[in-house]
């Protein structure tokens, strides 16, 4: 067959005209590297600010001292030293596995308080907060009005060995007189983590919360389940998602807290894994090695609770 | 007249082609020249040469420690190289320049060390504070501080006069130094002919206690068979205090026991002193008292804290009420014959100090009686001045006091324990200095020990 010849202009006439055809049928067309590219702000971003320092750190931890005893971090894996790390390692399963322990008492404890705190909260605004939800809301975030420092300071007073608290409790008879709060007191910096991070839960526990669709209870009630069989069969499997993405939001950071005791405790006994990376600073030869061991450590710890979200989120993806 | 070290700032900065061609060069050359440095050699294995004389001549010199510790019986002189000179004399101080001063929380009354000393050299001064000693020095070494005064302790002077972090002070711009301060500070052993440093205050490590509440009388304190049991005794449960300074902290446990070498290289006695330590957070559930010893005592949260002496006497100012019978409830012990922890603190000046002339300036303006006396009426922390008359330090008004008309002495009568004298430093007092990397990490485990809360 004989191409008939066109000029120039009749050919990109035509060539609009195809792609004219191709959008009505197919949509617009991009190039292949056009929507990736949008994620290409958060790549430099994440490249920038974490993956690069990342290796710093690690470069940090597996490096060496001058003879100054400065710190020198090393590039090149080859020549990684695991002495700082191993220390690190060391002191975890010796001396400073009482607060790992204690770390890991706490934060449990404080997280499943969390979840008690803040279902019922979330729970009761999604269903009874009716036309004043945006008020509980609200009424909810207004303590981030005041800074944390703040906040935690106001305890002070309120724990301290003649403050208000231990006054109360002088006036109640049966009640524990003199109570030392402050010094090697754990119940202090459970509450401490509590008081601090269970908005935190709140917030997500309550979106999710909100999206359950009532028809889904009704169905529940009107197949013949009480209210509690409802609530336990179709409320709570619904919100599983929710009450693991709060606990991951407030364990990472408890992860690494080390004010609540600053500010609450300053007993050794009472002293987190956050305050393992405070002390580690200034210990003396490679003590800046060993915070940042620290740091990877308690980085791998925290992969832990993210890990088993993700793969639970996973799954009932795959459920779906 | 311009200073000397105008001579390399070029008149209206860079025209734009030297940027850019700078620019260029230096885009070029950082990442290439560190990555081929880097991936050539060993990193760290550098010369590990042990003539520690080009820093610093006599001391206690050891194997790997590139300069030499100074002890009390073994002074130091610190070498002055050809490519650290002090500056020349006979300089104008810099005029409308800010003065970057590197210095502890409250650790200069702003009355005196500010605006008096901007008056008096026309220029502004801006105080940056650090929390720790290691976190001054790391920041001095990347250069993120640039400082023109710094207040180091005296165990770092090797570190940084090694690095060349200093420049040697010249002693013409300080004549001060001669006239007013103790002789032992013309010429100390931490730096011998006062080469980079010179003094700012003296201080004693002891107890501070509460005299009313518990019932504990001074005569009763200073009578105890061994007055250190105060820090360990249950009965002050959840109510003491204690330095997280490790080697403050450890020093208390090693005079408790009768050591005195506060510089012990025996693993037995730093072992010992660190068992102890757990055992008085096991006692005590003391608290770290560091920083807050002076906040948290008025307020009546301790009863008995170790302190330093400056704490204790400065501490006045921080009760909610500004009353006597408030005042009175502190009380600070040392032990008596003035066997312990004794330090003083000095200032130098940064080897990048932009306004040289006027850093010396204001190290003379410290050094000066009234200037002196009445930074120590706030901060608490004594200067080794001779004119200051320690037997009347305690019916004394000071200036801080004396401006608001709270009749409130240098020091209060009980408190006569905080008075450091220079025979405390010279004869019976025991400095704590650096110590060889390995014997230091003895110390860190023994205080990690405590810090962990073991057993508590």
């Amino acid at each position: 067959m004989v191409q008939a010849v066109q000029s120039p202009r009749e050919e990109r006439r035509a060539a609009r005209r195809r792609a004219k055809a191709q959008r009505k049928e197919h949509g617009a067309w991009y190039p292949r590297w056009y929507w990736p590219s949008f994620a290409t702000p958060g790549t430099l971003y994440l490249l920038i600010f974490f993956v690069i320092p990342l290796y710093v750190v690690i470069a940090l931890a597996f490096g060496t001292v001058d003879r100054y005893t400065n710190p020198i971090p090393v590039y090149q894996p080859w020549y990684w030293s695991g002495l700082y790390m191993s220390q690190v390692l060391n002191a975890a399963i010796g001396d400073n596995r009482f607060v790992y322990l204690r770390t890991f008492i706490y934060i449990i404890t404080a997280s499943v308080l969390c979840v008690g705190i803040s279902y019922t909260v979330a729970y009761y605004i999604t269903r009874f907060g009716q036309k004043r939800r945006g008020f509980y809301l609200a009424l909810l975030v207004s303590p981030f009005f005041i800074s944390y420092l703040m906040r935690m300071l106001a305890w002070n007073n309120l724990l301290a060995s003649n403050g208000y608290i231990n006054k109360i409790l002088g006036w109640i008879p049966l009640a524990p007189h003199n109570v030392a709060w402050q010094t090697g007191n754990q119940l202090t910096i459970v509450l401490g983590l509590i008081y601090g991070y269970v908005p935190y839960m709140v917030l997500p526990l309550y979106g999710f919360l909100d999206r359950i669709q009532t028809s889904l209870l009704e169905a529940g009630k009107d197949l013949g389940a009480s209210s509690v069989r409802t609530f336990f069969r179709v409320t709570l499997p619904l919100s599983k998602q929710a009450i693991l993405a709060g606990i991951v939001i407030v364990t990472l950071p408890m992860f690494g807290d080390y004010y609540t005791h600053n500010l609450l405790g300053l007993s050794p006994a009472t002293s987190m894994i956050g305050n393992l990376l405070d002390d580690a600073k200034g210990s003396g030869l490679g003590s800046d090695s060993r915070v940042a061991s620290l740091c990877l450590v308690i980085m791998i710890l925290m992969l832990l609770p993210m890990a088993y979200y993700l793969y639970s989120t996973n799954k009932e993806l795959k459920e779906r | 007249m311009a200073h000397p070290r105008e001579g390399w700032k070029s008149n209206g900065g860079l025209s734009r082609r030297q940027f850019l061609a700078r620019a260029a060069v230096g885009a070029a050359a950082i990442p290439s020249m560190s990555a081929i440095l880097a991936a050539c050699t060993k990193p760290g294995a550098t010369s590990t040469g042990t003539d520690t004389s080009a820093v610093g001549t006599g001391g206690y010199v050891v194997p790997g420690v590139p300069y030499p510790l100074a002890r009390q019986d073994k002074p130091v002189t610190w070498a002055i190289p050809n490519d650290n000179q002090p500056i020349a004399s006979g300089l104008q101080p810099e005029t409308g320049a800010t003065l970057q001063v590197y210095n502890w929380a409250d650790y200069l009354f702003k009355a005196v060390a500010v605006s008096r000393f901007e008056q008096a050299f026309n220029c502004k001064v801006s105080i940056t504070t650090f929390d720790t000693m290691d976190e001054a020095l790391s920041k001095m070494l990347n250069q993120q501080i640039q400082a023109d005064v710094f207040f180091p302790t005296i165990d770092t002077l090797g570190k940084l006069i090694g690095q060349k972090l200093l420049q040697p002070v010249n002693p013409s711009y300080v004549p001060n130094l001669a006239k007013t301060v103790w002789p032992l500070f013309q010429n100390p052993f931490y730096d011998q002919e006062a080469r980079y440093t010179v003094p700012y205050v003296v201080y004693s490590t002891g107890i501070l206690y509460r005299r009313t509440l518990s019932g504990l009388s001074d005569s009763d304190v200073r009578a105890m068979t061994n007055t250190w049991d105060l820090l360990w005794d249950p009965t002050y449960k959840g109510q003491v205090g204690i330095y997280s300074e490790y080697r403050d902290a450890l020093a208390a446990a090693l005079l408790r026991k009768g050591v005195t070498d506060l510089n012990t290289e025996d693993p037995a006695q730093i072992a010992t002193a660190g068992d102890d330590l757990v055992a008085l957070s096991k006692a005590t559930k003391a608290r770290d008292a560091t920083n807050v010893a002076y906040q948290l005592f008025p307020h009546g949260a301790l009863t008995v804290t170790q302190s330093w002496s400056g704490d204790a006497v400065g501490a006045w100012s921080y009760y909610p009420q500004y009353t006597m019978s408030n005042w009175s409830q502190g009380g600070y012990w040392f032990p008596q014959d003035r066997v312990g922890n004794v330090n003083s603190d000095c200032i130098a000046i940064p080897k990048i100090a932009k306004n040289p002339v006027l850093a010396h300036a204001f190290l003379n303006f410290m050094l000066d009686e009234t200037n002196s006396a009445d930074n120590f009426s706030w901060v608490g922390y004594q200067p080794p001045l001779n004119a200051l008359d320690l037997s009347t330090l305690t019916t004394t008004e000071g200036y801080y006091s004396a401006q608001y008309k709270y009749g409130v002495p240098y020091v209060f009568p009980w408190m006569t324990d905080a008075i450091v004298t220079e025979n405390d430093l010279t004869k019976t007092g025991r400095l704590e200095m650096e110590l060889p990397p390995n014997v230091d990490k003895l110390y860190h485990d023994a205080w990690s020990r405590f810090l962990s809360g073991v057993g508590s």
